[in-house]
């Protein structure tokens, strides 16, 4: 049956036939390295879309800690801009998972999905390729923010803090970047995309202990405020970047990630999956 | 022992057919072509031609019918047909922050072509389809016809066994079009099996072996160009007089020589004529005969238009061309 299928190619790739799991997963890395690859490039051609990156965690750190530094700070314990520089790092992670969203819905505006969708490669690489290519910005915007930071006067407690931290913070953007992706698969329209990313960043960046203690809000408001991912992410990067025992913040850190990867991660598969 | 008399098709479609919601965009569509062959979907806009292409390249779901590339069904192993098509949809799906070298080595990466091919390939590519003037520059900066060049180029860059062109040259000045014709001959006769869809019918009578017509969703006609053009190929005479009544007087006439359809809008009368010039002299005698003042005349060749009021004796919209 499959002898009509042994056609020789003039040199080009053999016709893979039910490629074994092992096999599949080579490819599947391979693909994630070119979309990687191509997606690096984006990036390097819109030095804006670093700006942008970085925009909203400097304004953050600049009006948060001039301007209502003072009423804020008074029950955070510290110095304010120990406490906050943690959380912008968050804000700025979670900023850049945005740009998941708004990348995807951008492909699949430009048609350059449909060509990936006709290509014999592994349809999650789009989204994976993606995903590391804006993980890999959220580094550098970042780092970005960690020196102004510094000029303004911040000190981690060790070099190893600054590392971890901006590493937890890039891990807990990327978790959020599959939620990102879950939407652009969904919406696809990008203008409608940018809207409904907001809607979720900014109710939970708000009420949430990246600004400000927990004790500062509202009582009815502080149990969702102790537990929700931007809190218990922002708790666990201060205390890493402060080298205060963590406690268990970076395990629940951890364990939210996993839950977006878990949720998001198969879900954005099959909306884009089902791309007409 | 395997040897077969004649090669299965390359490319085989049975009964395609989809809706979407009320539309009805194809209906039991069936085509075949072999290595080295060309099927031209020809059919006025909406007609359902994208949507064939993306049923047979696995962009879009089946609800009816089946399709198949070298044996491998679209729809329970779209892993391989991916293998074996290239594809130029009909918006060109290239990246626009990518330089055409960079979208190129991209899908060569993606269609997992060895790299030292790969290189090989796209510069021959670039070389071959005369893009070396702007192969280094972001396709978002290119004008439309260099950067439909490039996707169609992108198409061939795994040397695909079925080619899928959606409107490849629309958009495209004269000499590009001449070109691509010339290409996509090239191909053909290398052994590819290509599928493409176009609006112009002199563009599947250049390309095409096999010409399906289709409008809204239905083939109306098809065959090799030969036996349609002995349909369809019949030039138009159109003549124009001062009264209505002289339009009933040359329906009449003309009704008595042969009771072909004529085509009228408002003054005007188009007449189908077999072979041209003598045919036509020999109309506007007898037009004249029957006592008609003829205002205007011109003989000209079919449009698409004509070919379906050939084919289907409806659509006989008024191509408004104002009076002169
Ligand atoms: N995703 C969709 N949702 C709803 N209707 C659709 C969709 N895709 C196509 N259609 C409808 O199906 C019909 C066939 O569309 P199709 O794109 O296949 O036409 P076409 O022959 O390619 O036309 P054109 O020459 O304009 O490209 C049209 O009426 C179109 O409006
Ligand atoms: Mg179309």
């Amino acid at each position: 049956m499959t002898m009509t299928t042994t056609t020789t190619r003039d040199s080009l790739p053999d016709l893979i036939i039910d490629p074994s799991p092992g096999l599949r997963l080579r490819r599947a890395i391979q693909d994630t390295g070119s979309v990687l690859w191509r997606d690096v490039i984006r990036t390097t051609r819109q030095p804006e879309m670093l700006a942008f990156a970085v925009v909203m965690g400097v304004f953050f750190l600049v009006l948060f800690n001039y301007v209502f530094g003072g009423s804020i700070g008074a029950g955070a314990g510290v110095d304010y801009l120990t406490f906050l520089v943690p959380g912008v790092f968050v804000i700025t992670a979670l900023q850049g998972a945005q740009q998941t969203s708004l990348g995807l819905a951008a492909d699949l505006a430009e048609g350059v999905t449909d060509r990936f969708r006709s290509l014999p490669m592994s349809q999650l690489a789009v989204i994976t390729g993606r995903t590391i290519a804006d993980a890999m910005r959220n580094v550098a915007g970042l780092i970005l923010v960690a020196l102004l930071a510094l000029l303004m006067g911040y000190r981690f407690a060790s070099f190893g803090g600054a590392v971890a931290a901006i590493a937890l913070a890039t891990a807990v953007g990327y978790g959020f970047s599959w939620l990102g992706a879950a939407i652009a698969a969904k919406i696809r329209q990008p203008d409608m995309v940018g809207m409904l990313s907001m809607f979720w960043l900014f109710p939970l960046m708000l009420a949430s202990t990246a600004f400000s203690p927990a004790e500062t809000m509202p009582g009815w408001l502080q149990p969702f405020v102790k537990h929700q991912p931007i809190s218990v992410a922002s708790d666990a990067v201060r205390a890493l970047a402060g080298g205060a025992p963590a406690g268990n913040d970076i395990m629940l850190t951890a364990a939210w990630i996993a839950v977006l990867l878990i949720v998001f991660g198969p879900l954005s598969m099959r909306l884009y999956r089902k791309i007409d | 022992m395997t040897t077969t008399e004649s090669s299965p098709p390359v490319i085989e479609a049975r009964g395609l057919t989809k809706s979407f919601g009320d539309v009805q965009a194809l209906s039991d569509l069936s085509l075949s072509v072999n290595a080295g062959q060309v099927v031209g979907l020809l059919g006025p806009n909406g007609a359902g031609k994208t949507t064939a292409i993306k049923m047979m390249t696995t962009l879009t779901t089946l609800d009816e019918g089946s399709a198949a590339v070298s044996g491998f069904d679209v729809t329970t192993r779209p892993n391989e047909v991916r293998q074996l098509i290239g594809l130029a949809g009909q918006s060109a799906a290239v990246d626009e922050k990518l330089t055409a070298r960079e979208n190129l080595e991209l899908f060569g990466r993606l269609y997992k072509i060895p790299r030292h091919e790969r290189r090989r390939r796209v510069e021959d590519l670039i070389e071959q389809f005369d893009m070396a003037e702007f192969a280094d520059r972001p396709a978002g900066t290119y004008s439309g016809g260099e950067r439909r060049r490039l996707d169609v180029v992108a198409a061939l860059i795994a040397n695909p066994l079925a080619l899928f062109l959606d409107e490849p040259t629309t958009g495209l000045d004269p000499r590009s079009r001449a070109d691509l014709w010339d290409a996509i001959s090239m191909l053909a006769a290398q052994g590819t099996a290509i599928v493409l869809t176009t609006q112009y019918l002199e563009e599947a009578d250049r390309l095409a072996d096999d010409i399906l017509i289709i409008d809204h969703g239905k083939v109306v006609a098809s065959g090799t160009p030969e036996t349609l053009k002995r349909q369809l190929n019949r030039d138009v005479l159109e003549v124009r007089v001062a009264t209505e009544d002289d339009v009933a007087t040359v329906l009449s006439v003309i009704g008595e020589i042969d009771g072909v359809a004529a085509d009228v809008a408002g003054r005007r009368v188009g007449i189908p004529v077999g072979d041209g010039a003598s045919r036509s002299l020999e109309l506007l005698r007898a037009i004249q005969d029957g006592g008609v003042a003829i205002t205007d005349f011109q003989l000209r060749r079919p449009t698409l238009d004509d070919v379906f009021l050939v084919l289907t004796g409806s659509l006989a919209v008024d191509t408004e061309e104002g009076a002169a």
